[in-house]
């Protein structure tokens, strides 16, 4: 049978094909060409179904081909063989059909388990990514939970109340406008708040923490000392032991309460008893040996109370009390002459009463005046110790005179400068004066008296707390010589105040007193007020007395006096220091004088001497009026814009800054311009000069000398920037008007507008 | 010239103060009393200072007399015009123009009558009152001065009746012409212009500026000051001093002085001039200089004759300017004296 089929085959399947041309063809390609034909591809061409038939078909025709070879065979025949043949034939085909059939089922069923893998392999594949997308999906779910969860370190956080902290925030932090709508901005706002005052609480914390170290350190301390008083007490005893009974009983109380038991307050106020008693002890035993007259008992007194106060002194070194240190000063001072002597016992009252009102701490630590005696005693005590027969001769200094000629005179023909140092000598006393200002500045003012001339000369030296580097070419501001001179309107201190110094000083030959007062230092008026001598101008008084009313009610205006014109000089030092190198140096809190830009500036500033100003052609109103006094210190500022150049003339008042300095002015640009040919000068010097008001800044005006120029600079530009320009010159102006301005000219006058009107930034008439 | 001795006192804050208020002080106004013995000033610090003029004149005056009978704060800013009717001193300067009465003004802690501002168009500013003039024929007040505009005002009501616009910059001076109800206004604008008060119409108008005679362009084309003769006008500034003949609206005689003029006045058959400069310029009206009176002050910015016939003894002419002095020449070729503020 497969024989027949091999042989059949060819036929069969270009028949089943239903293409006979298209299998011939793919016959004749696979004999010819070496191709082959694929059945594989056959396959997706025929349809399934169809070949079900076929097959069907094809087994009812061999089952009826069967079945008639049957019957014939049955019937046999000789035609039968024939006919058989011929069925067989058939059925061969139908065989071969089913071969075909069966074949393309195998490759059928290849290709669906082929397709069946696949789909397989892409289902596993999309199950795997589903399981992945899945446990994604998971951890998601787990993660927002998680985040859903999580809580916010800051709602732990106990934080001040919403209304109060609108109330206590600075707007800075608490930013209303923005955090009100915001409740997330609100609460950064409020978490800031709250870190900043945390972090304030623990500065504090820090604080209280070194303070209490240091407070225990100081009890330690305290402690320490309180132990070792025990033997010195001790010693202090022996020394009373002879003493009367009041010390006694006063220091043995003292002894008693240092023994208390040492907690840290009580030491303190233990301390403060046993100094106070042993003062007390120390001040009844002067008292007693106060009146020299008495005899020699209360002399071994006072022989006694001194050992005492030696004995004591360890103790009073240990407690702070410096009572024997100002005892001695005390002391001394009985020594000083009497207008010294006022000076010294009103500025120590004025220095304390100042020291308390400062603060309630120990007053002898931060003082800002403090007083001290220089000079030797033994020399002092020698000159009191001949005057049993004078005694009023070192206040009246005629009958001084008359002694000195009347002793001088077998040796007459002796040179006249031996008269003068004698006329001009100086007690060996002096008082120191230290005032110290806010900036750790110092004032050293020694106050010394001429006995012969019966007047008080002073020397001041100034101290700074930083060291002034800058060279200033700019004058001797903080000069000893000048430093002081004018104090009060007038006072240059090179006259004598005392009218009867004249006569004295006609019979020596001395002409004035200035030549000498660079070594006595300047006898200025306030000098004498301070140590309560007055001398009349009208009614020459014959003696002058030292009077402590005098230098009380001058003491304190004096002193602040004192100290503003320390403080101003320092500033103006530090001003010059920038106005040499050609810079304004305007403080930011008076900016809002000026507008931002300013094109004028300063090129120099140099100090002249007093003549050269008063040669100076544009000056001569200033000299006229008055305001070019000697005393004054002068200088020169040079202004330039472009081709523009503005001299200023400067006169500056020793009483700066509660008199300012005045500017003259002239301008060299087109030709001269000062007050006298130019309206628009003069007004600008009028702004400078008695518009000075304006410009003094914050109190204490300190600053005016460069607002002045600043505001100089100022003006130059106005001036420049609105000059009209002259049409029939060609090109164009040279300075363009870059400020705003209302209106070019005013008045009759043609004023130009020099007013700046600080936020709107315009200029505008006066 | 009886100039104070440089005092070499050392002055104290106030003192200094003050003498440096004096030294910045411009007076820029002057008025004669109706009873002709007593002259006003006003200032730039907006004060007003009442002169006795038959104190200083008399024969036993002191130095004392030289001083204000009284002085007293009238305005916020300078006074830059005065006039006196009859019984009133008007004062104008910072917009306002204000009303004393001459019989009370010699007391102490004297109020002003009443005071008047000109409807401005609102500006930053507020525009200053240069000139004011008396109409006397229909007793009204001519104010101008920084707005541009001549305001006219009813003495009678203290009402502004009339407004007249043509400037183009503001308004230094005017000047009446007698005869005809007319007005003469010169500005910084260069121009003078003739107004008609019945019609309040601009009539005329000569640009000084346009004239090749008297122009000066370095100065400005700026008119500071004007006096009209009816027929002849005079006026300068930055141009030239020029003495015009109105009908025919050209200049006639040029005066030959190159420093600005801030004051001009007919007196007799005589022009005087005063400006920038120490003097009083005395000119024939041809041009010629008769004489230069020099003054004290560097620079003189009114003039002012004293012809009241109630005091002849008092006939004088004062001049006042950049200074604190006011001088007074009792006759014209000699100062006499300052009197000072």
């Amino acid at each position: 049978m497969s024989s027949e089929s091999g042989k059949k085959r060819k036929p069969k399947v270009i028949r089943s094909d239903g293409a006979p041309a298209e299998g011939k063809r793919n016959r004749s390609d696979t004999e010819q060409e070496g191709k082959y034909y694929s059945e594989e591809a056959e396959v997706d061409l025929r349809d399934p179904g169809r070949d079900y038939e076929l097959y069907k078909y094809t087994c009812q025709e061999l089952q009826r081909l069967m079945a008639e070879i049957q019957d014939l065979k049955s019937r046999g025949g000789k035609d039968v063989a024939i006919e058989i043949e011929e069925r067989r034939i058939q059925s061969c085909v139908h065989f071969m059909t089913l071969k075909k059939l069966n074949r393309l089922a195998h490759i059928r069923l290849k290709k669906g388990r082929d397709q069946t893998h696949e789909a397989k392999q892409k289902v596993d594949a999309y199950h795997l990514q589903l399981q992945n997308l899945l446990y994604e999906v998971m951890h998601l779910q787990k993660e927002i939970t998680k985040c859903l969860e999580f809580k916010s370190k800051h709602e732990e956080i106990d934080l001040v109340s919403l209304e109060e902290f609108y109330k206590e925030a600075p707007p800075d932090i608490s930013k209303a406008e923005v955090t009100m709508g915001d409740p997330h901005q609100q609460t950064l706002a409020r978490l800031d708040w709250e870190l900043e005052q945390r972090k304030r609480l623990a500065e504090k914390y820090r604080e209280c923490l070194s303070n209490k170290e240091k407070i225990l350190k100081e009890i330690e301390v305290k402690k320490e000392y309180l132990s070792s008083l025990q033997p010195r007490l001790n010693s202090i005893m022996q020394g009373l032991a002879v003493l009367p009974r009041l010390e006694c009983s006063g220091t043995i109380w003292a002894h008693c309460n240092l023994r208390l038991p040492g907690s840290s307050n009580s030491s303190a106020s233990a301390s403060r008893v046993a100094g106070i008693i042993v003062t007390q002890a120390a001040l009844e035993l002067l008292a007693s040996s106060d009146p020299p007259a008495s005899a020699s008992q209360s002399a071994g007194t006072t022989g006694m109370s001194q050992g005492t106060l030696a004995a004591s002194l360890p103790v009073q070194e240990y407690l702070f009390m410096p009572f024997d240190q100002a005892h001695k000063q005390y002391e001394t001072a009985r020594h000083l002459p009497p207008p010294l002597y006022v000076l010294f016992v009103q500025a120590t009252a004025y220095g304390q009463a100042c020291a308390h009102m400062k603060s309630s701490q120990p007053p002898r630590q931060d003082k800002t005046l403090s007083v001290a005696i220089e000079g030797s005693v033994d020399e002092a005590k020698a000159l009191f110790k001949p005057p049993e027969d004078s005694q009023d001769d070192e206040s009246d200094s005629d009958a001084e005179e008359e002694q000195t000629t009347k002793r001088r005179r077998p040796t007459l023909g002796v040179q006249l400068d031996d008269k003068r140092k004698e006329m001009l000598k100086r007690h060996p006393l002096s008082v120191m004066l230290d005032l110290k200002c806010k900036d750790d500045s110092v004032l050293h003012l020694t106050f010394y008296y001429l006995m012969n001339l019966n007047i008080m000369t002073v020397k001041a030296k100034v101290t700074t707390a930083t060291e002034l580097i800058t060279p200033i070419s700019a004058g001797d501001l903080l000069s000893p010589d000048s430093v002081l001179s004018c104090l009060y309107p007038g006072d240059h201190g090179k006259k004598t105040p005392n009218p009867a110094n004249q006569y004295q000083f006609d019979k020596v030959g001395i002409l004035t007193l200035s030549d000498y007062v660079l070594e006595l230092g300047h006898p200025y008026l306030w000098v004498q007020k301070l140590g309560g001598l007055h001398f009349p101008k009208e009614q020459p008084q014959q003696t002058v007395i030292a009077d402590h009313s005098l230098s009380a009610s001058h003491m304190e205006t004096t002193m602040k006096l004192l100290k503003t014109r320390v403080q101003s000089r320092l500033a103006l030092h530090k001003q010059f220091a920038s106005l040499e190198h050609g810079i304004v140096p305007v403080t930011s809190d008076c900016q809002y004088l000026f507008p931002a830009k300013v094109v004028s500036h300063l090129v120099k500033w140099v100090t002249i001497a007093h003549e050269d100003y008063m040669e100076l052609h544009f000056t001569k109103d200033i000299v006229d009026a008055g305001l070019a006094g000697d005393t004054n210190l002068y200088y020169m500022a040079l202004i330039e814009r472009g081709t523009a150049k503005l001299q200023a003339a400067v006169v500056l008042n020793p009483g700066y800054s509660s008199i300012p300095p005045i500017f003259q002015l002239c301008l060299n640009w087109k030709g001269e311009k000062t007050n006298s040919n130019d309206d628009n000068i003069r007004a600008m010097e009028g702004e400078v000069n008695v518009c000075y008001k304006e410009l003094c800044g914050p109190w204490p005006s300190h600053q005016l000398l460069t607002n002045q120029l600043q505001r100089l600079c100022v003006l130059l530009d106005v001036y420049l920037e609105t000059e009209s320009h002259d049409d029939s010159v060609e090109g164009p102006k040279e300075f363009p008007q870059e400020k705003m301005c209302l209106r070019l000219f005013r008045g009759p006058s043609r004023m130009k507008p020099f007013k700046y009107n600080h936020p709107q930034g315009f200029f505008s008439h006066r | 010239m009886e100039r104070a001795v440089p005092l070499v006192v050392p002055l104290g804050q106030t003192e200094v103060f003050q003498a440096l208020q004096r030294l910045h002080m411009t007076i820029f106004s002057q008025s004669v009393s109706p009873c002709g013995k007593f002259l006003a000033a006003g200032n730039n610090y907006g004060q007003i200072a009442i002169f006795s003029l038959s104190a200083a004149l008399s024969s036993e005056a002191k130095e004392e007399s030289k001083k204000p009978v009284v002085t007293f704060q009238a305005h916020d800013g300078p006074v830059y015009s005065m006039v006196s009717t009859d019984r009133h001193l008007l004062s104008a300067g910072d917009g306002e123009v204000k009303a004393w009465l001459w019989a009370e003004m010699l007391k102490k802690g004297c109020k002003e009558l009443w005071r008047r501002q000109p409807p401005y168009r609102t500006s930053l500013e507020v525009p200053e009152i240069n000139a004011l003039l008396l109409v006397p024929k229909e007793n009204s007040l001519i104010l101008a001065g920084g707005d541009c505009q001549l305001h006219t005002m009813d003495l009678e009501t203290g009402t502004f009746t009339r407004v007249l616009r043509g400037h183009t910059d503001y308004i230094h001076c005017l000047a009446l012409r007698e005869r005809s109800p007319e007005v003469l206004s010169g500005g910084e604008d260069g121009a003078v212009r003739l107004w008609d008060l019945r019609t309040a119409k601009e009539v005329q108008t000569i640009e000084v500026y346009k004239h090749e005679e008297c122009s000066r362009p370095h100065n400005g084309r700026w008119i500071g000051c004007l006096a009209t003769d009816s027929d002849w006008m005079v006026c300068g500034g930055g141009p030239a001093l020029t003495l015009w003949h109105l009908r025919s609206s050209t200049p006639t005689t040029v005066f030959p002085i190159r420093a600005p003029q801030k004051h001009v006045t007919f007196y007799q058959d005589l022009i005087l001039s005063a400006g920038q400069g120490r003097c009083v310029n005395q000119w024939q009206l041809s041009g010629e200089l008769k004489a230069q009176v020099p003054g004290s002050s560097p620079g003189l910015l009114s003039l002012s004759l004293n012809q009241q016939p109630a005091a002849p003894e008092c006939k004088v002419l004062t001049a006042a300017g950049n200074s604190c002095r006011v001088d007074v020449f009792t006759n014209l070729g000699y100062r006499a004296f300052s009197l000072s503020f």
